[in-house]
């Protein structure tokens, strides 16, 4: 896919870049600050914009504000925003603009080649990817603040947080070595838990899931 | 805006007796009134005496006692201002001429030497308004240039007129040829002595603030008309309408007395007060009580001028500061502002600045200066404490904001420098795992090294975090709050109400660090189940209030975290409170000022 690059730091934007090729994909534009991603991004129609959130000019949330525009305007440009730090503030914004193909994850993440890679692909195919930390804040501040008793076993948990992730239920079953029939059982019991439609379609159970961990 | 004029009721005036001096200043004058008047008595005898018109003589007497009238009062008002005593000389002036009106020749001679004088006394109260002194080389020369020209120039007409005997007593030819030369040359000397008088009145004008220009405009525009009008009327208006000399001389005698009163309203109404007297400040001085003026206003009042400024000398830095304590330049010595210093055994203690075209006389104020120099020197430690104190307040205020600086800048660094080389590190040594032609050996100790990357990248994210969160950085403090209260273990009620408002970098992270500190706290020591945090901005005050229902039993003392705070919110000017009864829960508040 043909991919736009936001990001200051010489040394990330390289290694960014090559990792991207390294996949297959085509970067056509690196910018080095937030006015020129969505100036790249308008110029150049990429599938998947990958963008920093703090950059020139303020080092603030630039990066985000870019993010919210491109979604607002190009509605098939996949977009993935990196950060230093995770905010539960930025998925409720990121998701209130447009709930599909974002991705929101810690910069440390593309060390994890395969796993970033595969997480791009989801988010180009229009899924929801959230880094596992600010699910675990998520997930965490939801058990916290939980009144109505509906209390799920730690491995519910883990389920929840991999569904909010955006994993499908196969995926999940590989990942905690269950089989797929058991995830399928846990996924029945949060639903009811959580007073939720049982879903089908993989995003559309993201967005259920994350609906109720960021109200 | 009106000049705030001084009540002359005020103060001690009331109950201050006159001192020896002003008493026998009020009894000269008195007595110069009576001798003026008897002279004038004895003028009008001698002139209705041989007068074909009886009434003008009188009213030659009347003008010349407008003069004497507001010259005295002039004189009383303001005992170091001359101008009283300008007025006094032109109603010499106007007596000197009345002599004309006599049958004695002695007297009728004396008459025509002086016959022009009136004219200069008036270019010279122009001048000399309001101080009563002449300001500057060419005003003092072009005043006397116009002594000059009504003295010295005016000569030929009594040198070479034809007159009879016994009204020939200074002649010495009769050269009526010389008189209209001397005649002409006297009225071009004196053409140029008004046009300099006007350039320099309406410089005057430019310089004046507006107020004061008010009172400035009309008297000099009248002024100037009526020293044109004499010279005009008798030369130009007389010939040319054909008009009767007594009608002119009526006019101009008209013209000429409004001058005094002119210049008597002008000292009422232009805030130009009355002058008090020295001993009233020492009777202020002496005074007690909360109903008592401060000293500058004293001051301000004795001498009449509502604009002085009282500063004082800090012998430390070299420089003068105001009663607050804020450094204070002296105007320059040119300027229409003057200065006197005030010395105390020798050494300086203060400064009077003062109104130069107001006090033309630097005495009086040095002699105030002089009496309230203990007082200046008491005021002036007062001022040297406030001095210090800001000083002092300012230095703390820029050790907390370079301490906000620095924590800045080493999370800036940190997230540009280290943050991302750890990252492109981790890419590293993922390739190398990736690497096909890696041993398997290879590859389990390059994905270890990842992992490790990948926890160190995690414990630097939490440092960085408590230096300076990002969330403050990149979206301030309502973010900031609500991420932290996100990350807590307890559940938390969040009140936030200052969106929209801007708060400075300092307050923001003052308010921040209250909040972490206040939370950390509340999850650590009080057994608490629910914690209420609460940012509130209104009137110009950031309320910040961390709230638990806790164990109680907390000190502010208690640790080195919540004493700092305390410093801290004490800087930017606002108080830290902590609430904690024991068994009744612990409620910490910062409230602090923030321009909204």
């Amino acid at each position: 896919m043909r991919v736009v690059i936001g990001e200051d730091e010489a040394l990330l934007r390289q290694g960014l870049q090559l990792v991207l090729e390294h996949a297959g994909h085509e970067v056509v534009a690196a910018a080095e600050d937030a006015p020129s991603v969505v100036a790249l991004t308008e110029e150049h129609r990429p599938d998947l914009v990958v963008t920093d959130i703090r950059m020139p000019p303020g080092f603030t949330d630039e990066g985000l504000v870019a993010a919210l525009t491109i979604s607002r305007e190009h509605a098939d440009t996949a977009i993935v925003v990196l950060s230093q730090h995770v905010q539960r503030r930025y998925v409720t914004e990121l998701l209130a603009e447009r709930p599909a193909g974002i991705g929101y994850l810690l910069k440390q993440r593309i060390a994890d080649i395969d796993t970033f890679s595969a997480d791009l692909e989801r988010v180009r195919a229009g899924g929801t990817v959230l880094d596992p930390e600010v699910v675990a804040l998520l997930v965490a501040r939801a058990r916290r603040d939980d009144t109505g008793g509906q209390h799920l076993t730690p491995r519910q948990e883990e389920v929840l947080a991999l569904m909010a992730q955006g994993r499908s239920n196969s995926w999940i079953a590989r990942h905690l070595t269950l089989t797929e029939k058991a995830v399928v059982q846990h996924t029945s019991h949060i639903y009811s838990a959580l007073g939720l439609p049982p879903r089908d379609d993989d995003h559309r159970r993201v967005l259920a899931v994350l609906h109720h961990l960021t109200r | 805006m009106k000049r705030p004029g001084v009540p002359p009721s005020d103060m001690t005036r009331s109950r201050v007796t006159p001192s020896p001096a002003t008493r026998s200043t009020h009894l000269a004058l008195v007595l110069l009134v009576v001798a003026v008047a008897m002279i004038a008595v004895l003028e009008l005898v001698l002139g209705l005496d041989g007068a074909t018109e009886p009434w003008h003589p009188v009213l030659f007497q009347l003008v010349a006692a407008v003069y004497l009238g507001a010259g005295v009062l002039a004189w009383w008002w303001r005992p170091s201002n001359r101008l009283g005593l300008i007025m006094v000389v032109g109603c010499g002036a106007l007596l000197l001429g009345a002599l004309g009106f006599t049958t004695v020749p002695v007297l009728i001679a004396v008459s025509t030497v002086g016959a022009t004088m009136i004219l200069a006394v008036m270019v010279h109260l122009l001048h000399a308004f309001p101080s009563g002194r002449l300001r500057g080389r060419l005003s003092r020369w072009t005043v006397l240039g116009g002594y000059a020209v009504s003295l010295v120039l005016q000569a030929p007409q009594y040198l070479f007129a034809p007159a009879p005997p016994p009204y020939h007593l200074l002649g010495v030819a009769d050269r009526p040829a010389l008189v209209t030369t001397g005649l002409f040359v006297q009225a071009a000397a004196g053409a140029v002595v008004m046009v300099v008088t006007t350039v320099l009145l309406v410089r005057r004008l430019r310089a004046a603030d507006p107020p004061r220009r008010r009172v400035l405009a009309p008297l000099y525009s009248y002024g100037v008309v009526a020293v044109l009008f004499i010279p005009v009327s008798a030369n130009v208006i007389r010939p040319l309408l054909d008009v009767p000399p007594e009608t002119i001389g009526t006019a101009q005698l008209a013209v000429i007395g409004g001058v005094p009163l002119a210049f008597c309203l002008g000292l009422l109404r232009g805030g130009f007060a009355r002058t008090g007297e020295v001993e009233e400040l020492g009777a202020w001085l002496g005074g007690t009580g909360t109903a008592r003026t401060t000293l500058v206003e004293a001051l301000s009042r004795t001498l009449g001028d509502p604009t002085l400024q009282l500063v004082f000398w800090v012998p430390d830095t070299r420089e003068y500061v105001d009663a607050s304590g804020q450094p204070v330049d002296l105007p320059s010595v040119d300027g229409d502002r003057d200065v006197v210093t005030v010395d105390l055994d020798g050494r300086r203690v203060g400064a009077i600045v003062y109104d130069a075209t107001l006090l033309g006389d630097p005495e009086p104020v040095r002699a105030a200066g002089r009496v309230i120099a203990l007082a200046v020197d008491r005021e002036r430690l007062t001022a040297q404490l406030r001095a210090g104190e800001q000083a002092l307040r300012l230095s703390r205020e820029r050790l907390v904001e370079a301490g906000d600086l620095e924590r800045r800048r080493i999370a800036q660094n940190l997230h540009d420098g280290v943050q991302a080389e750890l990252v492109v590190l981790g890419l590293d040594a993922q390739r190398i795992a990736a690497d096909p032609a890696a041993t398997p050996a290879t590859v389990q100790a390059a994905t270890a090294l990842r992992a490790g990357i990948d926890v160190t990248a995690g414990e630097l994210r939490r440092f960085v975090y408590g230096v300076m969160p990002a969330p403050l950085l990149e979206r301030g403090l309502a973010a900031a709050a609500e991420d932290l209260v996100d990350h807590l273990p307890l559940r938390t009620r969040l009140e936030v109400s200052v969106d929209g408002q801007h708060l400075s970098s300092a307050v923001e992270s003052t308010a921040y660090f209250v909040l972490a500190e206040g939370l950390t706290n509340a999850v650590r020591h009080a057994q608490a189940r629910e914690l209420a945090v609460r940012l509130a901005a209104s009137d110009g005050t950031l309320l910040v209030e961390v709230g638990d229902d806790g164990v109680g039993g907390a000190h502010l003392n208690s640790g080195l975290g919540l004493r700092s705070l305390a410093d801290r919110v004490d800087v930017l000017g606002g108080r830290l409170r902590l609430d904690s009864p024991a068994g009744g829960g612990t409620r910490l508040t910062a409230e602090l000022p923030c321009a909204s």
